[in-house]
């Protein structure tokens, strides 16, 4: 399941852009092919990060996996939910289970992610 | 740790290849995302169809059924293959009875462990011996090796010759009518389901079954080797041995008669729990685990006259000094589980390792490699989470921790019995 108007990443992240933030999470099949979320690691806030560096961990019963950036910026909010209730990745990965918020710093780096149709098509080739 | 043997070590190179489906292949893609399917020693096979969680509920409460046709099955058989056995294995052959099933291991003349197998004597002179998947390339090598008089057999008598015996591959349906897979069925409920499927007097011979042991009859019309045998530490469960051909029906006849598909995230996460080792975690593998530090040192029948690796066995009885044990952990959710290789920690001191782990409900279970005295059930000792990702490295967090490092445990855990009981 994809969800319009957001934008991917080819190791399943999503970043909802909204002004100059960026609302980051993994996408379904990310979180349908981890199983069941046990843990998750999130970054610091005030955390400053380049696009495709290590944002946060996840990690199921059967394995540990990097969250990475899709955009460079500044951590600004985690989501803390997640530290107790992990599960909510897998229950609605797209809106409940966001992982944090970037203030972008640089706004190119939102030029090279895919959008709805793009990660469609590149989940097919899969 | 046990030193790594090297004088008479059996070499094999698996020639590459890539993944092939296995024989339930198409029933999988019926069942599941493709997502949820992944390679395993060669075979494409279902990590999951619901959930780790449910199915392995299922087979503690109800009935789950593994797809376990991508195991090998080799046929021992002649006038020779009871001697042939009996020096090639570890367990003693000579007392397995006709209709029983034995646990048993492959040795090397170095005493490595070339896989831990299950020996099932169908006639005086028949015998199917089950290995692992991932071992399955090397057994038959070895066995074949065995048989070609080219593999060491006893490094301190060079010229000790053993019987041979030929064998045949019983996956393979072009070596004969009687080709076998394994389905296994596992839970409190697969009686039932199996009963379903038989009529009154097979019914009889299933309600029958003790343990370790196995009869040969119809279930659906197919023809099965019905075996009391499994993975999951169930106390009621089956391994069923069909021709490759006839395992998609009984495996559709099954789910119909009530038993929940489950793949090999339950499978391990149900191993795990009911402390089962697993070839190359708990046996062999990077900290060379024999059957002793394992808890198995019964398969091992040193009084036996001779058999292939006796040597370094009786020497590894009397001087091993780590085993492995089960670790009880917190496996609430937001606890970060632990993982293969993290350190144990006993008054700030690492003891040991995590070989394997599972959640199984609100626990997380460890199987774990540590000294002797520090085994002792209801000990207190922690887990120090190795480095999952660069950034925790950036932060200091290690990588490895050596036996005797000084270093402060992250989650407190609990030793409890080398085995559930269920």
């Amino acid at each position: 399941m994809v969800v319009k108007g957001l934008l991917y990443t080819k190791d399943h992240e999503w970043a909802k852009i909204e002004g100059d933030v960026a609302i980051i999470g993994i996408t379904d099949h990310a979180q349908n092919q981890l199983g069941e979320l046990t843990f998750v690691e999130l970054p610091d806030v005030g955390k400053e990060i380049k696009q495709k560096g290590e944002l946060a961990v996840v990690e199921s019963s059967k394995a540990a996996s990097d969250v990475y950036s899709p955009v460079t910026g500044k951590v600004i909010e985690a989501n803390a939910k997640l530290e107790k209730n992990p599960e909510i990745v897998n229950d609605d990965c797209y809106d409940a289970g966001w992982i944090c918020k970037i203030r972008i710093t640089d706004k190119a780096t939102t030029k090279n992610l895919m959008d709805t149709a793009q990660y469609e098509e590149y989940l097919k080739g899969l | 740790m046990a030193e790594k043997l090297t004088a008479g070590t059996f070499i094999f190179s698996p020639p590459a290849s890539s993944p092939v489906g296995s024989v339930l292949y198409n029933e999988h893609l019926k069942l599941t995302d493709k997502s949820h399917i992944a390679e395993f020693a060669g075979y494409l096979m279902p990590l999951w169809y619901s959930s780790i969680g449910e199915e392995h509920s299922a087979v503690r409460k109800r009935a789950g059924i593994f797809d376990c046709t991508h195991m090998g099955a080799l046929e021992v058989a002649g006038p020779n293959a009871e001697s042939f056995l009996d020096a090639v294995t570890t367990n003693n052959i000579r007392t397995l009875q006709v209709g029983s099933a034995q646990y048993s291991y492959l040795l090397d003349a170095a005493g490595n462990i070339l896989d831990d197998i299950i020996v099932y004597r169908r006639e005086k002179e028949k015998f199917m011996v089950v290995v692992n998947a991932s071992n399955e390339p090397k057994a038959k090598a070895y066995l074949a090796a065995l048989n070609a008089g080219k593999a060491k057999i006893d490094l301190a008598k060079p010229d000790r010759k053993i019987k041979t015996a030929p064998v045949r591959d019983m996956r393979d349906t072009k070596t004969g009518p009687d080709c076998r897979v394994d389905i296994a069925i596992q839970g409190p409920a697969s009686p039932d389901v199996l009963c379903k499927l038989a009529d009154a007097s097979v019914a009889q011979q299933i309600k029958m079954l003790k343990s370790f042991t196995f009869c040969q009859a119809k279930l659906a019309n197919i023809d099965c080797i019905i075996s009391r045998t499994g993975y999951t530490g169930a106390k009621v469960c089956f391994e069923l041995f069909v021709h490759p051909q006839k395992a998609a029906e009984l495996w559709q006849k099954l789910i119909d008669a009530g038993a929940l598909p489950c793949g090999l995230g339950a499978r391990d996460s149900l191993r795990v729990e009911a402390g089962l080792p697993l070839y190359g975690h708990e046996l062999a593998g990077p900290y060379n685990i024999s059957p002793f530090e394992a808890g198995y040192g019964w398969a091992v029948k040193l009084d036996k006259e001779f058999f292939v690796g006796k040597a370094a066995m009786e020497k590894i009885a009397n001087s091993f000094n780590m085993k492995v044990t089960r670790l009880e952990l917190s496996g609430e959710k937001g606890i970060r589980p632990v993982r293969q290789n993290d350190a144990i920690i006993c008054e700030g001191t690492c003891v040991g390792w995590v070989l394997s782990s599972a959640t199984a409900g609100t626990r997380q279970i460890a199987l774990v490699y540590i000294d002797k005295d520090k085994a002792t059930e209801g000990n207190s000792v922690g887990v120090y989470y190795l480095a999952r990702s660069e950034s925790q490295i950036s932060k200091g967090r290690k990588q490895a921790v050596k036996k005797g490092e000084r270093i402060n445990e992250d989650i407190q855990g609990k030793v409890i019995s080398r085995f559930e009981k269920f």
